[in-house]
């Protein structure tokens, strides 16, 4: 089967069998392993994507599915200049241990911040519900989403 | 540089040198009690920079940037996947496993079944475990037979052509019963009982006597998963000269090490193991499990071969938690002061021992709580069942232990009229208070510590 697809702004293609799920095709086909395989049924997280503006579990999508769509990765966040204000701010903070569930919590956030700027508590850990983590109890993680969110406001004031 | 050192280069003497020595040494403090004692010991914060600094970890950029290679994000040229056949029966003999048909599958590599094992067992105190069923059945989660193939889905479709015939066995789950005489045996032996201990001090039934109150109550916790977010992965590579490279999701490599030598019965230098970051170990990854099928299944093939766990594999076969069943007794003064205490703890190790006997050591240490208890008679036993195996998770045994003797405190508390904090300050150890064994305690903080969590958290406002 053959899909087309923009992954971070890319036009990409490849030929995979039909039961391929996108977590498999980022993987496998384009070595994008920053989203990560836990449980590969939906429940942990640890493989959310950004799929047209929405972060997904892409352990539950097929590649036929997003034949034409757009896909953000982990990968697309940074380049060898500069990384996003969530990645700084989660390595600052020490947000993350074992770090697997890192990649799919940061496009939880990326998604939350790129449709409210300015969550609440509660809208953060709203936001971040369908990614588990088992090393940290997720106090650091909120706290750097929050401190991201007012650094990308202060950013876009001073443009 | 040092001035001392550059001026010494061409005109030392030996005397000098010593000197130098003399200088750079630290006066021994025992000897010389009349040195100030203060020049001897520096203060803690100026020991080293790096105390009372943020530091940010090495691993979180890269943790962030999702960069960080699991075991899963590697892969070598002409690698294949293998797949475990789990027994899905808790107790049985295995008559007949036929690999023919998955075999013959395209793509389909190798095989492997039990008997194909050079040394099959191992474990940290008694090699009691099985790297493969070979013969029999002792929980569930038990490996029978494993496919290497050129993908992860294949090889899973081939597990499905694997045929096996059981003869199913009488199973004992329920840790009291597998402690009774006519109980059926888990492993062959004389009893399911592999571990017992006891800690005696004073005189318990004098202790019980006197009491004002006698409080009995039974308490029980449940197995636990680690459920690390990445499931166990290894990779094996046995290359042309015999060697084999495992990487791994292993948190103790230097004794998977050794155990992976005696299972393939090699030497210990044929055999390299490379740790990566762990996606989480929290006890769960302290033993071998696949690394030598996947190292048999690369001799056989030629190809470094993946095994990585799923989330199913994980509940199924890694170790867990032990569930525990205590049994405490507790003798109280009418103001509260602990007289005796009669525990009796039964830890059920499942399938395997791994690091019960240590979990029970630990468990009857600190059974008796933070607490100065003149009288106190604990007895323990870890026991086999055909469950999932337990292992080492996060505090060995104490967690269970301290659920049962802080829950029997607060009724006790509540029974008596005591305020919980005030029966915990009023029985807790001091500075030189001896353990239930006998070991000398220094730099107690327990009642410092109860007193400040509870003026911080409000507790005589809560209280009210």
């Amino acid at each position: 089967m053959d899909v087309k697809l923009t992954i971070n702004g890319e036009e990409k293609s490849a030929s995979v069998p039909p039961e391929t799920t996108l977590l498999r095709l980022l993987r496998e086909e384009f070595n994008l392993t920053g989203a990560k395989i836990g449980c590969d049924v939906g429940d942990c997280g640890a493989c959310t994507v950004i799929v047209d503006g929405i972060a997904t579990n892409s352990c539950l999508m097929l590649a036929g599915q997003v034949q034409g769509r757009s896909i953000e990765t982990i990968e697309g966040l940074a380049n060898m200049d500069d990384y996003h204000p969530l990645q700084k701010n989660f390595e600052d903070l020490g947000s993350l241990q074992c770090g697997f569930c890192g990649p799919g919590i940061i496009l939880s956030a990326k998604q939350l911040l790129d449709d409210n700027p300015d969550p609440n508590k509660e809208e953060i850990q709203d936001a971040l519900a369908g990614n588990l983590c088992r090393c940290t109890g997720y106090t650091k993680i909120v706290e750097a989403v929050a401190d991201a969110a007012r650094e990308m406001r202060g950013n876009r004031e001073a443009a | 540089m040092d001035e001392n050192v550059k001026t010494a280069e061409r005109e030392v003497t030996l005397e000098r040198l010593r000197e130098i020595d003399d200088d750079l040494r630290l006066p021994a403090v025992p000897e010389q009690v009349s040195y100030p004692i203060e020049t001897l010991i520096p203060e803690a914060r100026t020991q080293t920079p790096a105390v009372g600094q943020r530091a940010s970890r090495p691993d979180g950029r890269l943790h962030g940037l999702g960069q960080t290679k699991y075991i899963d994000d590697l892969s070598f040229p002409g690698m294949i996947h293998a797949k475990i056949k789990r027994a899905g029966i808790s107790k049985a003999r295995v008559k007949n496993i036929d690999v023919s048909e998955a075999e013959k599958m395209p793509g389909v590599m190798a095989t492997l079944v039990g008997s194909e094992i050079p040394v099959n067992s191992f474990g940290p105190s008694y090699q009691d475990q099985p790297v493969m069923v070979n013969g029999t059945v002792f929980h569930a989660g038990d490996p029978v037979a494993a496919v290497a193939a050129t993908t992860e889905q294949l090889a899973l479709d081939a597990l499905d052509k694997i045929k096996i015939d059981y003869e199913p066995l009488e199973a004992v789950y329920d840790p009291i019963e597998a402690m009774k005489d006519n109980a059926p045996q888990v492993h062959e032996g004389e009893s399911n009982i592999y571990s017992s201990k006891v800690i005696q001090k004073g005189d318990v039934e004098q202790g019980f006597e006197a009491s004002h109150r006698i409080y009995e109550n039974t308490f029980s916790t449940q197995m636990v998963e680690h459920v690390p977010m990445e499931p166990h992965a290894s990779i094996a590579d046995w290359d042309g000269n015999g060697r084999v490279t495992l990487h791994s999701s292993l948190g103790r490599i230097t004794l998977g090490r050794a155990d992976i030598a005696r299972t393939l019965n090699m030497p210990i230098n044929r055999i390299r193991v490379i740790a990566t970051v762990v996606g989480g170990n929290f006890g769960g990854k302290n033993e071998i499990t696949t690394e030598p099928i996947l190292a048999l299944l690369s001799k056989k093939t030629g190809r470094p071969v993946k095994g990585v766990y799923t989330r199913e594999d994980e509940f199924m076969s890694s170790t867990t938690r032990h569930p525990f069943i205590m049994d405490y007794k507790t003798g109280m003064s009418k103001d509260g002061k602990i007289l005796a205490r009669k525990v009796r703890l039964v830890c059920d190790g499942g399938a395997y021992c791994s690091w019960s006997e240590t979990t029970l050591g630990k468990a009857c240490i600190l059974s008796a709580g933070p607490y100065n208890i003149e009288n106190l008679y604990v007895e323990a036993y870890a026991v086999y069942t055909n469950k999932t195996m337990t292992g080492a998770m996060r505090g060995f045994g104490a967690p269970q232990v301290c659920f049962a003797y802080e829950s029997q405190m607060d009724d006790m508390a509540h029974d008596l009229g005591i305020d919980p904090l005030d029966i915990r300050r009023m029985n807790a150890f001091h500075e030189g208070s001896a353990s239930p064994t006998g070991q000398v305690l220094e730099s107690v903080v327990v009642r410092d510590s109860l007193e400040m969590a509870a003026e911080r958290f409000g507790w005589q406002d809560w209280n009210k």
